[in-house]
């Protein structure tokens, strides 16, 4: 384990596996000197979120920042190692993408208005950090004066996702929550179709389907 | 760098000035004649194997002139000659609707002498009546290759007209379905079918697309194209391309031997990464992509890793490339235009010319036309693409090649102009 420039922890010793930049061979720092969960969790680690091989800093797979998350419950209990100073705070974000399975679940369910819904060619991957009281994810509406935080409007738009479709909400540890207050075809978290009006709190990596082809993933980091 | 019989090789210049942004490379994939990934092993074998589908057009107008159905019953046989023993195999004929000629309940038929000596008979029988739907002919082929275990998956379908008989939605959502399903070879024989329609086809369900004008050279061509299928050895390969953080990947194309831009195809795997389907490859092929990122510039000495560029078969990673970019003030190196990425600019400039100005030749815009099909003879010459250059040659009077300057031919054979359309996309390679 190395450390680049930028601070980023990296398993491969030529080019971080976070930004990319060359590691300087004698500019390094020893990963094992900075005691973090990382190192005292043991040998073949995996990714609290999703399971996948953990190595560095950031998860290969979904992204999750390993330094400012919590370790694995069942994992030791990381050695009491002084906290780095520049550890910056866990940020939330959700990742909004075009989701062919998702889209394919919600053709095979077979309503007739989602026959004719085209999955989008291309659909840039949207990224919203969320902070403040209330994220409200929608379509914006002048004619309604809505303007949600989260606003899905396209192009590419997918027309099954509510104008207000569902609403964050802070957790007082800082996490999130979830509620749906009765879009016109709901949401669904990690596949389950949730009741309106409950307040769901959201872990990170939960797939968060809207509409016909929307998935939101809630990442810590 | 070589891993399991595939090299990934890259060209590129990694010196950018200062503040530059975008790092181009050609990478190119090879998969070695020996390799183990691809190479016939009995164990492979054992594997589920492969299924093949011929679709072929019976419409109406496939029976005027009669040749066409004669000649599409005669490439059918010759298809169904060259699938080899064990292979799952069926026969589809193509309407308004579609149906299973053989096996007539509609599943696969495992390949024998006996299998097909049956097929061959069905073929025989093939007649033209009906309308044309292709939507309906993917439909079913899907239905068809989802009942069978094969991992290789490939289709060929023949039409000689334009998709009348249903929406062009219905044909979108068919290839939607199809995609990622089976492969497809597309040809459309004769000069009534729609290039634009087949090339949405063959594109999105990774095949080629050619035109057959005529309907004699159809069986040669249905051989060689399963004959291509057979060799085929490893399906589902992607090129998984990692980029770093605050980096985006601008386009990624198969640029040899033909042009494919792949960059609305990518699959994501996690933040920082995204899987481009490459479909089946046989030992010996090669091919090269383009791949275009865009990266937040770090300082002047400063050695980035742009892109990692790994080929996967399933889990398995067959071979990987890196891509890189290093900022310097050197103006010498930076400026510096790599002959590989440079080359490939302009077969996908020269692709996209002539597919251009066959379009503003379509709508009457003279002007245009002509100086799109220019820039495409000035481009082909310079890159020693003989075949495009010849092909061109038949829409345009070429008056002097390297600087493009072309007058359009009034009177132009639709087969011509189909044949330029349709192989506007093959690329020639440089010497390295």
């Amino acid at each position: 384990m190395t450390t680049c420039q930028h601070g980023h922890d990296s398993a491969d010793e030529d080019f971080c596996q976070v930004c990319g930049i060359r590691i300087d061979a004698t500019a390094l720092v020893a990963g094992s000197a900075s005691g973090s969960a990382t190192t005292a969790a043991g040998a073949a680690e995996t990714c609290p979120a999703c399971g996948a091989e953990r190595t560095g800093q950031f998860c290969e797979a979904c992204g999750l920042d390993f330094q400012t998350t919590e370790p694995v419950p069942s994992a030791p209990k990381a050695s009491p190692a002084v906290p780095s100073p520049r550890r910056p705070q866990p940020a939330w974000a959700a990742v909004v993408t075009a989701d062919r399975e998702h889209y394919e679940r919600v053709r095979a369910e077979g309503s007739p208005e989602a026959a004719k819904i085209e999955f989008p060619a291309y659909c840039p991957v949207r990224r919203f950090p969320l902070s403040g009281e209330e994220m409200r994810i929608g379509r914006r509406s002048v004619s309604r004066g809505l303007a949600p935080e989260i606003d899905l409007t396209g192009p590419p738009t997918d027309p099954g996702v509510s104008h207000l479709h569902a609403v964050l909400t802070p957790e007082p540890d800082g996490s999130w929550a979830l509620l749906d207050p009765g879009s016109s075809n709901g949401t669904r978290i990690n596949g389950t179709e949730i009741p309106a009006g409950a307040r769901i709190p959201l872990l990170h990596g939960d797939q968060v389907c809207i509409g016909a082809w929307t998935t939101m993933q809630i990442l810590l980091g | 760098m070589i891993a399991d019989g595939f090299t990934v090789e890259v060209f590129q210049n990694e010196f950018l000035p200062a503040g530059g942004a975008e790092v181009n490379a050609v990478v190119t994939v090879t998969s070695l004649a020996d390799s183990p990934a691809t190479a016939e092993q009995p164990a492979r074998q054992q594997q589920p194997g492969r299924a093949e589908i011929i679709i072929v057009d019976c419409s109406r107008s496939m029976a005027s002139p009669s040749a066409k159905i004669a000649a599409a019953r005669a490439a059918t046989v010759a298809a169904i000659d060259v699938i080899r023993d064990g292979v799952a195999f069926a026969l589809v004929a193509g309407t308004h609707r579609a149906r299973p000629v053989w096996p007539p309940d509609g599943s696969l038929a495992v390949a024998s002498d006996q299998a097909r000596r049956d097929a061959r008979e069905a073929a025989a029988r093939l007649a033209a009546d009906g309308g044309t739907a292709i939507g309906q002919w993917l439909r079913l082929a899907h239905t068809m290759f989802t009942t069978h275990p094969a991992a290789l998956r490939h289709a060929i379908l023949l039409t000689d007209g334009k998709n009348e008989h249903e929406a062009a939605a219905d044909l979108d959502a068919a290839i939607d379905a199809c995609e990622g399903v089976f492969s497809c070879d597309c040809r459309g024989v004769g000069t009534d079918w729609e290039v634009s329609e087949l090339r949405r086809i063959s594109a999105r369900l990774l095949g080629t697309v050619d035109i057959v004008p005529d309907p004699a050279g159809l069986a040669a061509d249905f051989a060689a194209m399963m004959t291509t299928a057979m060799g085929k050895q490893l399906g589902d390969v992607a090129l998984r391309v990692w980029t770093p953080q605050h980096a985006m990947v601008k386009f990624v194309k198969q640029v040899a031997p033909m042009v494919e831009d792949l960059s609305d195809r990518a699959a994501p795997q996690g933040a920082q990464a995204g899987d481009y389907p490459t479909g089946a490859w046989g030992p010996g092929e090669s091919r090269d992509y383009h791949v275009c990122v865009q990266v937040s510039p770090a300082s002047i000495g400063q050695e980035m890793l742009a892109a990692r560029v790994s080929l996967l078969a399933g889990p398995e990673v067959l071979g990987q490339g890196l891509v890189r970019a290093i900022w310097t003030d050197d103006e010498a190196l930076s400026t510096r235009l790599n002959s590989q990425v440079a080359h490939y600019t302009g077969q996908a400039e020269l692709a996209q010319s002539i597919q251009d100005g066959l379009e503003a030749r379509k709508r009457g815009d003279e002007e245009v036309a002509t100086a799109s099909l220019g820039r495409a003879v000035a481009l082909a010459h310079e890159s020693g693409n003989e075949d495009t250059a010849r092909l061109l040659a038949k829409v345009v009077e070429v008056v002097d090649a390297p600087t493009g300057t072309v007058r359009l031919k009034k009177a132009v054979a639709d087969a011509d102009e189909m044949a330029l359309d349709t192989r506007s996309v093959k690329t020639v390679r440089t010497r390295k």
